[in-house]
């Protein structure tokens, strides 16, 4: 073990107190959130632990009516599980739909050689800098046309949002690329010697060994997606089809904000997040190409 | 097996800008074993990768066996390549890895555990079937990867500096166990290395490449059998490449020209008797005259000799390497004795150069052809 300095101890403690203090900066928020979800009454101030805990505004979100105590039943304005149930929907299909064409996308890039690759890829990136915001106009008119041809990707389907939603892939393109050119070009040449197709080369070798960026793209791509607002909220119109993020805003009316119901809904929108970061995290290894090559 | 042939094949990059290989003319005959060898820069695994078809062709004709295979794709030339970095599929275990290629040509699960099997066989590698490769050692995956490419029973298999990446224990083992293999096999190899020990010892023909000069028609060198580049180097690249340590080369002028005894005269006065054949020059043409170190003799005092000052001395036991300085010489004088007993530095001493063992190029680095060359076979 190397000597350390004599103030070691005290550097690693204020490092310490310097992190926890961050963390508590963070978590902050989202524990006022719970505990806002579970306040009688729809208050946004109060302290951390609710002082009249209450499971109203969960029972609202889960479409369930409340009883309180003087007997008042509250049936639920929303349908916030069918919401819920909307937002996975589509960023479940966006998400496996980009993974699926910035993959082969990024194949393309790092690997093929054809015109105008550079000028491409630099266009990707510069597009990419522009907000989908300042587009919206466009969008809404384009699936408004769309929607006169094809009625499932028109204003307020879902499919018209899943669609929208691909226009992000060129960041993820630029990810997937990076990760391949750092795997040995004479893998897939053998492969090639071997007999196998471009495709076979990339499907059975190239793919298997590029699972970790493909779980973190999955992961990006999904997070982006399920907390998407502006573009849903101009493309989806009717109740039944809103996404959560979308149809949280519909509790916040400007006379009657219903924080608690907010809240509940809100906490419930990182679930999808949270069961796909875990089940993608065993796939976010490392060393999975060591041993193939030595350089 | 089939043999290859090669037919003016060159190649360059951006539509003829830069030129890496050019004019390059090859016969490997069937079940020949060929090294290609040269220095870093001169294209020979750029050639390599031509034959195997990773490269495309920029003009001429390869050859394998009977047909013209230019535009075929690697896996139908019927090729096995051994890469210098391996490239084992990591995620797959041993016999996926040699079992791949039979895969995809969907053979069925019998023909491809057989011939696996015959493979690992012969290269020793039944305990390690199951294994992946990150954990095996150096050597033997490179013995998987050589397994891989047996599997496929190519017609022709190619090595781009398979041995490099191991070390000197292990380069030793596997060089004799690729020459093995060879002999059981005697399927047409081609060999690409930057290490003379390994092409002297494995080919039954060196093919000498050098960096393409500006200007040149060729950078195709010399081709034969191992000791013929030693004994008959065609010309200076050649000489100054094969053997080691470097030969050492003295600029002179011719003094008398024969067809069998020429005499040269060194800048610094020596004149030195070779056995060439020098009857195409004439007296006072310059002339590079070349003396491999373990040719030359120290204590001698007769005439055919140079005098030089002791510059260093290496003391290695069973030789000793004495370098020297000398007005007339290019680069090294190095000198190979097997005696070690210790010199002074800066003492002056004789080293005689045997005439039937010396060298002679003309000026453009042509060699005059010797006439009194050891026998070999």
């Amino acid at each position: 073990m190397m000597v350390q300095s004599r103030n070691l101890a005290s550097r690693v403690w204020t490092a310490r107190i310097f992190m926890i203090l961050f963390l508590c900066l963070i978590m902050f928020p989202f524990l006022m959130i719970i505990s806002v979800s579970f306040r009688s009454g729809n208050f946004a101030t109060g302290s951390l632990i609710p002082d009249t805990p209450s499971l109203e505004h969960w029972y609202l979100a889960f479409g369930l009516p409340w009883e309180d105590a003087d007997g008042i039943i509250t049936e639920p304005p929303f349908p916030v599980m069918l919401w819920l149930w909307n937002s996975i929907k589509v960023a479940f299909m966006s998400t496996c739909i980009i993974l699926l064409l910035s993959t082969t996308g990024a194949y393309a890039f790092a690997r093929l050689k054809f015109k105008f690759k550079e000028h491409m890829l630099t266009a990707m990136m510069i597009l990419q800098m522009f907000p989908a915001v300042l587009a919206l106009v466009a969008i809404y008119s384009l699936f408004d046309k769309l929607g006169n041809y094809v009625p499932w990707l028109g204003l307020d389907h879902l499919g018209a949002v899943t669609v929208a939603y691909l226009g992000g892939l060129a960041l993820h393109i630029w990810l997937i690329k990076g990760y391949f050119e750092t795997i040995d070009n004479s893998l897939e040449e053998a492969a090639f010697i071997d007999g196998a197709t471009p495709w076979q080369a990339f499907r059975y070798v190239l793919l298997p060994l590029s699972v970790p960026i493909l779980a973190v793209v999955f992961i990006l791509a999904f997070i982006g997606t399920v907390a998407e607002y502006p573009v849903a909220s101009v493309l989806l119109q009717s109740m039944d089809n809103l996404t959560l993020a979308v149809g949280s805003r519909q509790y916040l009316n400007p006379q009657n904000y219903l924080w608690g119901d907010f809240a509940a809904a809100a906490v419930l929108s990182g679930l999808p997040i949270s069961v796909i970061f875990l089940f993608c995290q065993r796939w976010i290894v490392g060393g999975l190409t060591a041993g193939g090559v030595k350089g | 097996m089939a043999e290859v042939k090669l037919i003016n094949v060159s190649k360059s990059y951006d539509q003829g800008a830069t030129w890496v290989l050019k004019n390059i003319d090859l016969n490997i005959a069937d079940g020949e074993f060929a090294a290609f060898i040269g220095p870093s820069g001169c294209g020979k695994s750029t050639l390599l990768r031509m034959i195997c078809g990773l490269e495309e062709i920029s003009s001429g004709e390869l050859f394998i066996g009977e047909e013209t295979v230019n535009d075929w794709p690697p896996n139908e030339r019927g090729v096995g390549m051994v890469f210098q970095s391996y490239a084992l599929y990591p995620h797959m275990t041993v016999a996926e890895n040699m079992g791949f290629g039979l895969r995809l040509a969907k053979a069925d699960k019998a023909t491809i555990h057989n011939r696996v099997q015959e493979a690992a066989g012969i290269l020793q590698l039944e305990p390690l079937l199951e294994r992946k490769p990150k954990a095996m050692s150096g050597g033997q995956r490179q013995r998987v990867a050589i397994g891989r490419s047996i599997v496929q029973q190519p017609r022709v298999f190619l090595f781009d500096e398979p041995l490099s990446n191991l070390d000197v224990a292990l380069r030793v083992q596997m060089r004799q166990e690729l020459s093995r293999l060879h002999r059981k096999l005697k399927t047409t190899s081609i060999y690409v290395t930057h290490d003379q020990v390994e092409a002297m010892t494995l080919a039954d023909q060196i093919v000498v490449l050098s960096p393409l000069q500006e200007g040149s028609n060729s950078n195709l060198e010399q081709v034969g059998k191992p000791l013929e580049l030693y004994h008959r180097p065609a010309n200076l690249f050649v000489a100054g490449f094969i053997g080691s340590p470097k030969m050492n080369f003295f600029d002179g002028t011719i003094e008398t020209s024969g067809e069998e005894v020429s005499s040269v005269k060194l800048g610094s006065g020596e004149t030195i008797q070779v056995h060439v054949n020098t009857a195409s020059a004439s007296k006072g043409d310059p002339v590079v005259l070349g003396v491999r170190p373990q040719d030359a003799l120290t204590e001698v005092n007769d005439g055919n000799s140079v005098t030089g000052k002791v510059a260093a001395l290496e003391r290695l036991g069973a030789e000793a390497y004495i370098y020297m300085q000398h007005d007339c010489i290019r680069e090294h004088f190095t000198v190979r004795v097997e005696d070690c007993q210790r010199k002074e530095e800066g003492s002056t001493i004789n080293i005689g150069f045997p005439a039937e063992l010396c060298h002679l190029f003309n000026a453009q680095g042509l060699a005059f052809e010797r006439t009194r060359v050891p026998k070999f076979d």
